[in-house]
């Protein structure tokens, strides 16, 4: 009876590692394909087929992606769009964390009359089909003057991306014991020191979960770009779908090719540094309530 | 210095009142201890202390000034929690000071103290460390140190030593003890275990509903309890209690089938109650083997079946029944009962308190 | 004068928080709904007209074929990365070497932007150099995969990529949740004599019905959303064959000069989330209360 279960045990897992592997594959197979199709000049794209490495790699598609490619009536490559993308992203992403921070400490430790509702409120949203407020945000923008501008794009991804880190930061908090508060409190510490010297110190994990979310949520925005930016100021997703788009003298996938990738390594970077606090922060901005 | 009053304290959460016009006086220098079982709000009472909740109405006084609007910071007092409450990011060193840094105490100074009373809890070696890398004990140590250092009014105990194990509870609390008697300073301390209660209080006062039922020595409140609850409460093996009725001034138990007549203390007010059947209450240590006695006219033998033993060591403790009520009796570890067989049981009534058995009141 | 500052202090810092939210989402919210009972076109006005512009939205085969998308979308969508994510999850709970390095292959879509997977997609998916080449280099000749310019079959090219963007990440919730399960559970039911299979289909599975309400609320969120992948996969085509409700909003709003019509096909996607929502934030409370 050994020799049967072991066979059969081990061909059980022979089986799932297969299993496992060939869709290790089938996830991996874009990313090769974009990767291989970037390096191969457009001959080799038209003759050859999808999964061949290239046989003479050429930069010649990332450069002209990064600096010469036409992204509409401009043939100035992506990188403008990278930067502007970068000065939405930074400003961004820091303040709505700090934001988030207090805000969260609040909900969880400075509880008042009302701040349950508060929170609910903000929850929701977390949940709301952008559509709904592209309009009269528009409008709000245009009369602050802020339309086409970064800093504009800049307010809208703070203004929503404060529903979310609240969230993490005041389910972080939540799990701090109120007593800590407390003990600070009969120390003589108030709520701006209770932050600093007792929450700020225990905040680096939620820190970088919280940078991690909001970086990869607005580096990949399309929405708000597409609408609320202009011909100078549009974020790099929006560039890459018009460099897509264009197609001016014959299409060139190498080049669209190493333009999506310019535009994922980013996020792609930050993911393979940090996956684990990625993987924290989706699970945490997905199902926590 | 240390003197605290509270005057007719109430809190509520919403529409439920957890705490009902409380009075307490607790003097400088005491150790006054509030026991009752979980949800009687006795923690309540010590934050409302503490000032880390607002009370619904009445009055702290500590120290001689009306604290109830004053923020926690303001009241000078220093509290220990069950938890501890250690800051998990900073060094023992720098949790025990911190209370000084925010009182803008200059940094000499607060080293000079954080070494007093490292020195005083023993921790000196421990200062450069982190709170996750102590032992309970230690924590416990620590979170101490932490109150000492700002030499407050008052100290609050929140069941401090309730995540100890048993052993190291006994050895804190003796530190305590020992502390207290050092030092001087007025403390109030929240604990369900009356051991500690009794170990250590100078009063204690027993909460229970948000109400005090009794305030008073150790010594009164396990000897002379007002009420049914209080003498539950306390000691342990805890007091019997058995229904009997009254016949000539005497109460009638039947025990290992045979039936008797038990003299008590308060035989007048029973008969002015008027009630037909009352609740003796009795503790285990009046329950022995026959050993000589000095005759008060409240000590008789009377049979009695076993049914369980359970030795304690120092004592052993047999359980049988009166008037089919569980009875447990203290007996000296060489008597050498046995489950199942009966023997003569030496009944001391004179401490015994009678209680009215519906309302649980004292009949006295 | 300090301590009543201290005291306030929460709620001065949450203000700007609580008054941008009050503004932006459901002062918002309030407007669009406003709007889309009114007359609007290039520019907001406000003469109401009652439901005109839900029976204009309702009257427009563009808004039926982009909501017959949808659902196709969230079906297919959700079924196949749930079970994709579940098996995935299950196989790699069985303490596999290297589980680390396949998570994170699995996973790592996710971090890449939409724009980028439709992008990619696009070109994989081309009908004269993508795959269907590489299978008639293959020898099979006659092998024809079109489905991006086949109005008839363009959606589910979106139904490919976002399967291929989000499954993993399902599958990183399952396997969350089958970490939480308790051991003892899986002992118990081993020492009972229960096979694998049974052990997940009648123990396992029911314990992680949370997971399942949460992927299905998650990923029907996902799916009324998307926007960005239809853009950059099939730009709605071919004609609008391929439109989501997202795009159709977007398209009437800004490029169309139909503002009312635009507002209310928002407002009916927020109703759409609403009615996911509404019951699962509901059952979530209510398991919290009991």
């Amino acid at each position: 009876m050994n020799l049967k279960m072991l066979s059969g045990i081990s061909l059980g897992r022979v089986a799932i590692y297969l299993i496992l592997i060939v869709f290790a594959l089938l996830y991996l197979a874009p990313l090769y394909v974009m990767l291989t199709t970037s390096l191969k000049d457009i001959e080799e794209i038209r003759s050859g087929n999808l999964l061949a490495l290239p046989n003479d790699p050429t930069f010649y598609a990332w450069i002209k992606a990064w600096s010469s490619a036409c992204t509409g009536s401009e043939c100035n490559g992506l990188a403008p769009f990278f930067w502007n993308s970068v000065k939405i992203v930074v400003p961004a992403v820091l303040i709505s964390t700090v934001v988030g921070a207090f805000n969260g400490y609040v909900l969880a430790k400075w509880k008042f009359k009302g701040s349950e509702l508060l929170f609910g409120a903000l929850l929701f949203g977390c949940f709301i089909p952008f559509q709904v407020i592209l309009l009269p945000m528009a409008i709000l923008l245009a009369k602050l003057g802020l339309a086409n501008t970064v800093s504009g794009l800049v307010l809208v991804h703070v203004i929503y991306g404060v529903a979310f880190t609240t969230l993490f930061f005041r389910n972080y908090y939540v799990g701090i014991p109120t007593e800590l508060v407390r003990a600070a409190q009969l120390d003589g510490a108030g709520f701006l020191n209770i932050f600093r010297h007792v929450f700020l110190p225990l905040s680096t994990p939620i820190f970088v979960v919280t940078i991690i979310w909001q970086f990869t949520q607005i580096w990949n925005d399309f929405l708000f770009g597409v609408v609320y930016s202009g011909p100078g100021t549009q974020p790099i997703t929006v560039a890459l779908n018009n460099l897509v788009n264009t197609s001016i003298g014959g299409k060139e996938y190498n080049v669209d090719m190493a333009a999506a990738i310019i535009a994922a390594l980013p996020t792609l970077f930050v993911y393979v540094v940090a996956g684990k606090y990625f993987v924290r922060g989706l699970t945490a901005g997905a199902v926590k309530g | 210095m240390g003197h605290i009053q509270l005057n007719n304290i109430c809190k509520s959460f919403g529409s439920t009142e957890v705490l009902k016009n409380i009075d307490l006086e607790i003097q400088d220098g005491e150790f006054l201890i509030l026991i009752g079982p979980s949800g009687c709000g006795k923690s309540t009472l010590m934050n409302l202390i503490a000032g880390l909740e607002d009370i619904t109405s009445g009055e702290i006084v500590i120290g001689g000034s009306d604290v109830s609007d004053k923020s926690p910071k303001d009241r000078d007092i220093a509290m220990v929690f069950q938890s501890y409450a250690l800051y998990p990011t900073m060094s023992v060193g720098r949790n025990i000071s911190f209370g000084l840094e925010m009182r803008k105490v200059p940094k000499a100074k607060r080293e000079k103290i954080v070494a007093e009373v490292a020195e005083l809890l023993q921790i000196n070696h421990l200062l450069d460390r982190k709170p996750g890398q102590l032992s309970g004990g230690q924590r416990q140590r620590v979170a101490m140190g932490r109150a000492l250092a700002r030499s407050p009014k008052a100290f609050l105990f929140d069941e401090p030593l309730s995540n100890l194990d048993a052993k190291l509870r006994v050895e804190m609390r003796t530190e305590i003890k020992k502390l207290h008697q050092r030092l001087g300073t007025t403390i109030v301390y929240v604990t369900h275990d009356q051991v500690e209660a009794m170990t250590l209080a100078d009063r204690i006062a027993v909460l229970k509903d948000g109400v005090v039922q009794q305030l008073g020595t150790p010594y009164e409140i396990y000897n002379d309890p007002v009420n049914h609850f209080v003498a539950d409460f306390m000691g342990s093996p805890g007091m019997n209690f058995v229904e009997c009725v009254v016949f000539n001034d005497k109460l009638i138990i039947e025990s290992a089938s045979k039936s008797y007549q038990l003299a008590v203390p308060c035989a007048k007010a029973i008969k002015d109650s008027g009630l037909e059947s009352v609740l003796l209450g009795i503790r285990p240590e009046m329950l022995t083997d026959p050993k000589p006695y000095d005759d008060s006219g409240f000590v008789q033998e009377v049979c009695f079946d076993v049914e369980v033993v359970e030795p304690m060591g120092a004592d052993t403790v047999a359980i049988g029944k009166w008037n089919d009520t569980e009875v447990q009796v203290r007996l000296s570890p060489e008597s050498g009962e046995v489950a199942g067989e009966g023997f003569t049981l030496q009944v001391d009534t004179s401490k015994s308190i009678i209680f009215d058995p519906r309302s649980g009141n004292r009949i006295r | 004068m300090l301590n009543l500052l201290e005291k306030h202090l929460p709620k001065i810092v949450i203000a700007p928080t609580t008054v941008a939210m009050i503004v932006c989402m459901y002062g918002f919210i309030l407007w669009t709904g406003l709007l889309s009972f009114t007359k609007s076109r290039m520019m907001p006005q406000w003469d109401f007209v009652g439901f005109e512009q839900y029976v204009r939205l309702f009257d427009n085969p563009r808004w039926h074929i982009a909501l017959d998308n949808l659902f196709i979308f969230i079906f297919l969508f959700i079924a196949i990365s749930l079970v994709l994510g579940l098996l995935l999850a299950i196989f790699l709970d069985q303490r596999i070497r290297n589980e680390g390095a396949i998570r994170t292959i699995y996973l790592y879509p996710m971090a890449i932007s939409f724009i980028v997977t439709g992008t990619a997609w696009k070109w994989i998916l081309n009908p004269g150099l993508g795959i269907e080449k590489l299978l008639r280099d293959m020898g099979f000749v006659d092998f024809e995969f079109r489905w991006l310019v086949d109005p008839d079959m363009a959606i589910y090219t979106i139904v490919i990529a976002a399967v291929w963007q989000s499954s993993g990440f399902v599958m990183a919730m399952f396997l969350a949740g089958l970490r939480g399960v308790d051991d003892n559970l899986t002992k118990a039911a081993k020492i009972d004599g229960a096979s694998a299979i049974r052990l997940y289909w009648h123990i396992i599975l029911p314990i992680m019905r949370p997971v399942f309400f949460s992927a299905i609320v998650i990923l029907t969120h996902i799916a009324i959303k998307s926007f960005d992948l239809v853009q950059a996969l099939t730009g709605g085509g071919p004609g609008y064959a391929s439109d989501l409700p997202a795009n159709f909003m977007y398209t009437f709003a800004f490029n169309r000069a139909q503002m009312g019509v635009g507002a209310a096909s928002a407002m009916i996607m927020l109703f759409g989330v609403l009615a996911v929502l509404i019951p699962y934030l509901y059952s979530e409370l209510r398991e919290k209360k009991s």
